[in-house]
């Protein structure tokens, strides 16, 4: 039987059940599990606090709105990050620092140059799903599901671009 | 639904989402750049099993009528060179943008930087968006579906695809036990690659 402090659960037990957030997704909210737009609607607020024009921006404008969706995607990713939490720290798994195997792929045990690795990974990571409209969830699990042909070519170009990078520009871990 | 409503609700369906993410390792930097050194295979396990029952569900409740699909848009350009772009991020940062936050609420250190990288990010995007539409990637087909391509009702279509997805898993599970991939700090490092391990003391053979 699996446990809430079992360290792993089978990634078919945790995929099963991440796709049944669909139900709520579609019943309650009328949308589809998410994740970047969030990235919007926050980046866009606090970038509004400082610089108020760059919410006349249509796009920007539409997503910081207080609708239902907007913040119910930011709620969820806030929510990612308890939930982990939470199931860390059951598990008596709560991580410290940086993972082991950055020193390996970047080829330094150096904090700094993976902080700053992380950074512009983040940039590209939001701009490129931005310009794709989803990510690995909102393309990902729910385009692919509801079998988007955009999406899935989406799907197909990232993956093709995350081996490749990994590959080419990062060593082997 | 208000806003009153639809903020716990997000939170209790993220909560949830969070805990599967962190049971399944799927927030692991190992598990991530593992799966796109082709070294482990965890991270498709888990998204092909989340798209198949994702499938299965929505047939159930499209197919009564109970609710509508939510198909993005096609604009082939910009999902192939956003995709692209993503993918980069993707194994740079060991991170999806959703993973991340399972990172920061895990602890890593680093996903701090990858959720401001982000937030950079999406704001960069949102600044050039009024131009990048006007470009070759604001081109776009509109909300197709394989099903529409050819020419049959969602459900049988999305019913298809979770069979096919579950042959593959189970031959994934055949060809690589899920447990042998996991580590033993269940965060997919399973070590320097054997190419690259110093060599050991060589065992000669006894005359």
């Amino acid at each position: 039987m699996i446990s809430l402090t079992d360290r792993a659960w089978s990634p078919y037990v945790a995929g099963v059940l991440i796709g049944l957030l669909q139900i709520p997704a579609f019943l309650l909210i009328d949308t589809a599990l998410g994740a970047s737009s969030s990235f919007v609607t926050v980046g866009g607020t606090v970038a509004g606090w400082i610089d108020p024009s760059i919410l006349s921006i249509d796009y920007v404008a539409k997503h910081v709105t207080a609708t239902a969706k907007n913040w119910w995607q930011v709620a969820l990713v806030v929510g990612v990050a308890i939930g982990a939490f939470a199931s860390a720290f059951l598990s008596g798994s709560l991580r410290r620092g940086v993972s082991p195997i950055w020193a390996r792929a970047l080829g330094t045990p150096s904090r700094g140059v993976r902080y700053a690795v992380a950074f512009v990974a983040g940039f590209l990571m939001l701009f490129g799903a931005r310009l794709a409209d989803g990510c690995t969830s909102g393309h990902g699990l729910s385009g692919v599901a509801q079998l988007g042909v955009g999406s899935t070519v989406a799907v197909a170009a990232m993956f093709a671009g995350g081996i490749a990078t990994a590959m080419l520009l990062m060593r082997r871990i | 639904m208000s806003l009153f409503v639809a903020v716990p609700v997000g939170l209790a369906m993220g909560i949830v989402f969070g805990f599967l993410l962190e049971k399944g390792r799927v927030f692991e930097p190992g598990i991530i750049v593992g799966q796109m050194q082709m070294r482990t295979f965890i991270m498709l396990k888990m998204f092909l099993a989340a798209v198949a029952s994702g499938a299965v569900v929505l047939a159930v409740i499209n197919g009564l009528g109970i609710v509508k699909l939510q198909p993005k848009a096609a604009l082939y350009a910009a999902d192939v060179v956003g995709g692209l772009i993503l993918g980069t991020g993707i194994a740079l940062a060991g991170a999806c943008p959703g993973t991340t936050l399972a990172q920061i609420g895990a602890g890593y250190r680093d996903a701090i930087f990858t959720l401001i990288g982000g937030l950079a990010g999406a704001v960069a995007f949102s600044c050039a968006e009024p131009w990048l539409k006007t470009t070759f990637l604001g081109q776009g087909q509109g909300k197709i579906t394989f099903a529409d391509l050819l020419g049959v009702p969602y459900w049988t279509g999305a019913l298809a695809l979770a069979t096919v997805l579950v042959a593959v898993l189970v031959g994934l599970e055949w060809w690589r036990p899920w447990r042998s991939e996991i580590g033993r700090d269940a965060d997919g490092d399973l070590g320097a690659p054997p190419s690259e391990r110093p060599a050991g003391p060589r065992i000669v053979p006894a005359e």
